[in-house]
């Protein structure tokens, strides 16, 4: 082969290389300047892992700065997956160790799989027995470790449980609709109650550890931390003496206590039994636990105060006399007489066992709560001006209270009867609703609110559970001061007749047996009927009477008289919060009572819950 | 760049002190080669091809196995050594030996059977180990010679065409990995954490060096030893991300500089031997480095093929050195241009 042809050939190869080089140059320009940025992030990406620090829930104290709602910090036993090496092995092992199923174990560890860098929860809250074995077998279980967490913690367990709330995990339905608050799959947040009425403000927020990592996945060092940040303190008007005594008082009795602040709307003591322990919930509750509270038959979740509504029995008879008063029907003197029945449309009522009071004043009758001076008066005031009154005073609508889950309650009228159930109206409709019976159904916090109206001087408040909303190092963030919503707008006259009256409720009347030694309570009685077996017995008062500080009411569930069941509950939380010695509790034994047959009236009926009913044309106090 | 990947873990140096080692002794026995004529060493070129395919075979035998592949001979205190980079040079030497012996002209497939022969047995052997990249390198050193020693372009194109032809049942014949590395070649996505991780790693860490680089030993990339093989086959991913575009197309220029010094030496040799070495030392480094920039790059496949010199790895670095001491040899003594 002669030399042109060679050096030409040498040539082509040289060219060929120079090709080849050309399209490397052209494919780093394109990665490294093209696209550079692009590869840039990708390298940072890799690099940098992101431990998440939870914050601890804010702490929830009563009036006084007593902590009810805590964290307490606990043992949770977790994997890492990318180091759990022989689960065969220690599957077994770790479920007799935590007491758990075998299965269970396995599920979680296989959960964790697609991010094997991320510790997977085993159990949390466990035992310190349960972490000396763990920390033990240590050598023996590789991938496993034990971390402290906060745990939500509630030291007085059951009370004021409703208006605490309890915690559970955050549902599919919670993620979509709160999509600001970036809740986690599996985060436990709160559910009810205050826990879930203020949950941004007590969620805090997480904080994370930015470490670079290697392609193990194994940090090298740490870039930043940034400190997680608790969340606020939630500061409730509750009041821990009065809502002890409430809670002590009520007992293992199916019923309600609140309490309220007359002027701001704060509410000092909540109670509803029965009740359940909301550190059942702190770690996430166990589905057979709470199927039990869902199934229990006395209900137990049911917050009663504002989540029920009631015949108020005697207790609207304050409505009735405010209108009758304020419309000039009677006024305090008016003179009536009470043979013990009541005669109306070719039907005679009777009034407690016909207990004639004889010749009496409006004053004392309302004082010893006669139904047939109020059943004379029903008719000239009249059903619509007895529903404006009641909505007046803020009854049938739901009171806006910070709590989730109020209900109206119910208060009727003929064009209310004529949409509800398609019915005219009777007289007789009345007469039940002028003593708080028939249609009538009142959540008891509208009941509070009420007598709160009567004890203020006619501001209808906004009951609250909260009052103020502090940073974890105790600054104001806000307070929580909702205005009235409105005005009784009752004469002078007609709130002083009224506010006489409940004194002597208590001073003469049928409360009489619960006076307080060196504190004058006001407050009217009420029995209500139930269906289901013995009335309603409801209290519901104000103190001191002539500058009311404090507005209580008790209503108890199948008990009997209100002067008897809710009375002395009453008169406890009074003492309990004016700082007064206890007055020792009655028996619960209820007084013998053979309530009158009804005459030709339609069947009772009464339902505990809301939604109207037929209702009877009797009162009894038994 | 060798220490720059290497630095971090129990003992900082060795890999720097072992890669300087071999350049210590290369260099001596460059020089040493260097002094020789190259008609010597072609003249030897028989014997070099027996003990070539005894240390192919003796590895297949004896060889250490790492990564899948059988490729290392230990050799006690020496530490060990890789028969396939030393075997890359002696093809080269001795099929130069062959051609020049059979000047041609070559005017059929047959006359280029002898080579065939020449070169099948050793690339066989290689095969086995498996090392694909040395048996394609065999092959671009074959396809080099033989077109620069006057090979028809038509039956050249007829030998690659046999080739592609043989390319299922090679397919058949390849290991399970060397064949997900092809497929994942193609397309990355297939295997993300297993064998396109590499080439994915690779292509973040020479992108994100950009234009200057992140400086050297500064490569996050490196230092976090995100790109598998960093010290030997990926090692351009180094010089991408800490010396940026700049460095690599500095590198890239030094290697066609070298290409260049040594096609210029081809063309001035004396003899044919002397200008069929030069060319079949050129094809080797030429393929070298564009299939190892390539591979880290992603526009070749991974075939294990290092960098030259840059590459971690003593057997590697000698035979580099031996080659340049061969090219620089046949230089020093070539004909006088004639006017």
């Amino acid at each position: 082969m002669d030399r042109d042809r060679f050096e030409y050939r040498l040539a082509v190869i040289f060219g060929v290389v120079v090709t080849l080089f050309a399209v490397l140059a052209i494919r780093l320009w394109q990665v490294q300047i093209v696209q550079g940025d692009y590869f840039a992030r990708l390298a940072e990406e890799n690099r940098l892992r992101v431990t998440p620090l939870s914050a601890p829930r804010g702490v929830i104290v009563d009036r006084a700065g007593r902590p009810l709602v805590e964290n307490r910090p606990s043992f949770t036993v977790a994997v890492l997956p990318l180091e759990f090496t022989q689960p065969a092995r220690e599957i077994p092992v770790l479920a007799s160790l935590l007491t758990m199923d075998p299965d269970e174990v396995a599920r979680r560890v296989a959960s964790g799989r697609d991010m094997p860098f991320a510790p997977v929860r085993l159990r949390r809250d466990v035992p310190e027995t349960t972490v000396a074995a763990v920390e033990e077998s240590r050598m023996d279980l590789p991938g496993v470790f034990v971390q402290v967490e906060p745990v939500r913690y509630y030291p007085y367990h059951e009370l004021a449980a409703h208006l605490i709330g309890y915690l559970g995990e955050a549902s599919d339905a919670d993620i979509r609709e709160s999509r600001a608050a970036g809740y986690q799959p599996g985060e436990l947040i709160g559910k009810d109650g205050i826990e879930r009425e203020y949950d941004r403000d007590l969620r805090g927020r997480d904080g994370e550890i930015q470490a670079e990592v290697d392609a193990l996945g194994r940090p090298s060092r740490t870039l930043r931390t940034i400190p997680a940040v608790p969340g606020n303190t939630l500061v409730l008007g509750l009041d821990l003496p009065a809502q002890q005594a409430a809670e002590a008082a009520l007992g293992d009795r199916v019923g309600i206590v609140i309490a309220l602040d007359p002027a701001t709307g704060a509410i000092r003591a909540f109670a509803s039994h029965p009740t359940f322990d909301p550190n059942a919930f702190a770690t996430g509750i166990p589905v057979a636990a709470w199927n039990a509270l869902l199934h229990d038959p006395r209900q137990p979740l049911i917050d009663r105060a504002i989540q029920a509504a009631y015949p108020t029995g005697s207790v609207f008879k304050i409505v009735t006399a405010s209108a009758a008063l304020d419309l000039g029907i009677v006024n305090r003197d008016s003179g009536f007489y009470d043979p013990g029945y009541f005669d109306y449309a070719g039907r005679r009522y009777h009034d407690n066992n016909n207990e004639s009071f004889g010749s009496l004043n409006f004053l004392t009758a309302l004082a010893v709560s006669s139904n047939v001076v109020f059943w004379t008066i029903s008719q000239p005031v009249g059903a619509d001006h007895l529903s404006e009154y009641a909505h007046r005073y803020g009854l049938g609508a739901r009171t806006g209270v910070d709590l989730p889950n109020e209900i109206p309650g119910v208060i009727p009228s003929p064009a209310w009867k004529r949409r509800a159930l398609g019915q005219p109206w009777y007289g007789g409709d009345t007469l039940n609703m002028a003593i708080g019976q028939g249609y009538v159904l009142v959540p008891p916090i509208q009941a509070a609110r009420m007598l709160a109206a009567v004890a203020n001087g006619g501001a209808v408040v906004t009951p609250h559970a909260v009052v103020e909303v502090r940073s974890p190092t105790g600054q104001l963030v806000r307070s929580i001061d909702p205005p009235a919503v409105g005005e009784v707008r009752l004469r002078p006259e007609t709130l002083a007749t009224i506010r006489e009256g409940l004194a002597a409720v208590v001073s003469r009347g049928t409360a009489s047996s619960i006076q307080i030694p060196g504190l004058a309570v006001a407050g009217k009685t009420g029995t209500a009927d139930s269906s289901h077996g013995k009335p309603y017995a409801w209290f519901a008062g104000y103190a001191p009477a002539a500058a009311p500080t404090l507005v209580v009411v008790a209503m108890v569930e199948n008990a009997g008289y209100g002067a008897e069941f809710a009375g002395p509950i009453v008169q406890r939380v009074f003492e309990a919060a004016f700082g007064l010695p206890l007055t020792p509790l009655p028996s619960d034994a209820p007084k013998p009572c053979t309530p009158s047959p009804p005459r030709g009236t339609r069947p009772p009926s009464v339902l505990r819950t809301r939604g109207p009913g037929v209702s009877s044309a009797i009162s009894t106090r038994c | 760049m060798v220490y720059s990947t290497t630095r971090s873990g129990p003992h900082p140096l060795a890999f720097v002190e072992s890669q300087l080692l071999h350049l210590a002794a290369g260099l001596v026995i460059g020089v040493v080669l260097l002094a020789v004529d190259y008609r010597a060493i072609a003249a030897s070129s028989r014997w070099l091809y027996a003990v070539n395919i005894v240390l192919l075979a003796a590895v297949l035998v004896l060889g250490r196995t790492s990564l899948g592949a059988q490729r290392w001979i230990a050799l006690g205190p020496l530490g060990e050594f890789q028969p396939s980079e030393f075997a890359k040079l002696a093809i080269v030497i001795t099929l130069a030996k062959h051609l020049a012996d059979r000047p041609g002209p070559y005017t059929s497939i047959r006359d280029l059977l002898p080579f065939l022969g020449h070169i099948a047995v050793p690339m066989l052997l290689i095969f086995r180990q498996p090392d694909l990249g040395t048996a394609l390198v065999y092959g671009a050193i074959f396809v080099g010679m033989l077109y620069a020693g006057g090979a028809r372009r038509r039956d050249l194109a007829l030998l690659a065409a046999a080739a592609l032809a043989l390319a299922p049942l090679l397919w058949h014949l390849l290991k399970e990995y060397q064949r997900r590395r092809l497929l994942v070649f193609l397309d990355p996505s297939l295997d993300p954490l297993g064998s396109g991780y590499g080439i994915l790693q690779s292509k973040i860490a020479i992108g994100s060096g950009l234009f200057w680089g992140k400086g050297l030993f500064a490569g996050s990339q490196n230092i976090l030893q995100f790109v598998p093989e960093n010290h030997t086959d990926f090692i351009f991913s180094v010089v991408g991300e800490e010396l940026g575009f700049v460095g690599a197309l500095l590198l890239l220029a030094l290697f066609l500089l070298w290409v260049w010094r040594g096609a210029r030496i081809a063309s001035a040799a004396r003899d044919r031997f002397g200008a069929l070495a030069a060319v079949g030392v050129v094809s080797m480094v030429a393929f070298h480095v564009f299939v190892n920039v390539g591979m880290t790059v992603g526009i070749m496949p991974i075939t294990g093929i290092p960098l030259p010199f840059i590459s971690y790895g003593g057997s590697a670095l000698m035979t580099m050195l031996w080659a340049t001491a061969l090219i620089l040899n046949i230089g020093m003594r070539r004909q006088k241009i004639l006017f």
